[in-house]
């Protein structure tokens, strides 16, 4: 039995792992970021019916919605030093890190285009009017009425994607990052402990996945502060 | 460098032939985790404390971990299990049963959230309504919360044979030969990386938008009867 799983290793392997956590969460907080931006970018043609850029906002999401994140890491680790080879410059010798978090921005990008645009659409257009009646600018009415109430709806969709962000990094070992997927690989090398490792592994996903839920929770919880209870 | 379009148009033919696999690989297990999912959202709707956890802790551990490590899990667990414990080796067993295991474990947590949502979704009134006529439990279920729920998971539903499409490329990293894979392969083979990954991005996204298509279709179908607003569908 001890040699078919060895519980030991596990809690062995899970500090050696965790020394290249910040990898992971560097990947995660970055794509995050940089998603956000974009995804307001690409939001906007669709919100403002801008012809032309919005086809070209509806198709890349289309596109990044049909393909799996594996092929997209790929098309870009290939394909970006291509393009940019065209111009001119060489960045096949780049490191893999800066190819994923490309990859994941443009990602969560398409995800979080969506999820504004949904969240923006959700805020009655009579509210805007009320705003501007009393002499609002429209940026005035953008930030203090429709944004804050676009974020409370948009918020639950927003965790929920940097959730399946976090476990999506987990494929950037891949194209040769050395996050903790990739140290897992150099440890299952150095001792044959596949199985150990892998388990170590879930449990630090599982563990930062359930974390993170309890922190949404709090700040979907202020972000409700004002509604109106049900009364009892 | 240049892209070889031709090479994209050979790799294009040469992926298609593994289509019905992948599909078979993505679809398989939705279908046994449908099974799996319906029983784990009736047990997390019941009193059963301990099974209600157990059902809990599944749901939200496959949930919480990347796909990646159910497929690794499982495929090391079940060799290092037979070879160490059984002492019988899994050569033979082709790789790709692994991953169905895989799939079908993580689309039961899945499928039981949406379709505990589904049921939750039909209003107890009908419920009531139901039983007041006569019915038992079972009717109840069959002929009315069931068609409802269906209806409503439908969108969920179509995410969730887009997300095992994407998720079956993953399984190139135990060597299946699906899309990704057999994309790899001739990728290697030629040293035309992007070229092959092109032509299987194409084919995800052909295969992904047929899927929405056919889903608004069926979703447009089915709820026909639904009546609603001031102006009358037609």
């Amino acid at each position: 039995m001890s040699s078919f799983f060895d519980i030991g290793y596990v809690f062995e392997a899970i500090p050696k792992l965790l020394s290249y956590l910040h990898i992971t969460i560097e990947i995660l907080v970055l794509s995050i970021f940089f998603g956000l931006i974009l995804g307001i970018i690409i939001a906007v043609p669709r919100l403002y019916k801008i012809p032309i850029l919005k086809q070209i906002a509806t198709l890349y999401i289309s596109f990044i919605r049909g393909t799996p994140i594996l092929i997209q890491l790929f098309l870009i680790f290939y394909g970006l030093p291509f393009i940019v080879g065209m111009v001119g410059i060489d960045i096949t010798r780049m490191d893999a890190f800066i190819f994923v978090v490309i990859t994941y921005t443009l990602s969560n990008a398409a995800a979080f285009a969506e999820i504004f645009r949904a969240a923006i659409q959700s805020v009655d257009y009579g509210q805007a009017e009320a705003a501007q009646s009393i002499g609002m600018t429209s940026w005035q009415t953008f930030s203090r009425i429709v944004f804050p109430q676009a974020l409370r709806v948009a918020f639950p969709n927003i965790a929920s994607t940097s959730i399946s962000s976090l476990k999506d990094t987990s494929l950037a070992f891949s194209i040769g990052v050395m996050d903790m997927m990739g140290r897992g690989d150099t440890l299952i090398t150095a001792t044959m402990n596949a199985l150990e490792v892998y388990v170590a592994l879930a449990i630090i996903y599982y563990v930062i996945v359930l974390l993170l839920e309890y922190g949404y929770k709090f700040i979907e919880r202020y972000l409700n502060r004002y509604l109106v209870k049900e009364a009892i | 460098m240049q892209l070889d379009f031709n090479f994209i148009m050979y790799a294009l033919k040469e992926l298609s032939k593994v289509i019905p696999f992948t599909l078979f690989l993505a679809f398989t297990p939705i279908i046994l985790g449908f099974v799996i999912g319906l029983i784990v959202a009736f047990i997390r709707m019941s009193d059963l404390k301990i099974i209600k956890a157990c059902a809990n802790f599944y749901v939200s551990f496959y949930r919480g971990t990347p796909v990646i490590m159910h497929i690794f899990i499982i495929y090391f667990g079940f060799t290092n299990l037979a070879q160490e414990v059984l002492n019988v080796s899994l050569n033979g067993i082709p790789l790709y049963v692994f991953v169905l295991i895989a799939l079908t474990l993580n689309a039961g947590a899945f499928l039981s959230e949406i379709i505990r949502s589904g049921i939750l979704s039909v209003s107890k009134g009908q419920i009531e309504a139901a039983q007041s006529i006569g019915m038992t439990m079972s009717q109840t279920f069959r002929r009315i919360i069931f068609p409802q729920a269906i209806v409503a998971a439908i969108p969920n539903l179509t995410n969730i044979c887009t997300a095992f499409l994407h998720a079956t490329s993953i399984a190139f990293l135990i060597s299946v030969t699906e899309i990704t894979g057999t994309a790899n392969i001739i990728a290697a083979s030629n040293l035309k990386f992007l070229e092959a990954f092109i032509a299987a991005a194409v084919i995800y996204w052909v295969i992904s938008i047929l899927i929405e298509v056919l889903s608004a279709k069926i979703e447009k179908k089915v709820t026909k009867h639904i009546r609603s607003g001031v102006v009358q569908n037609t």
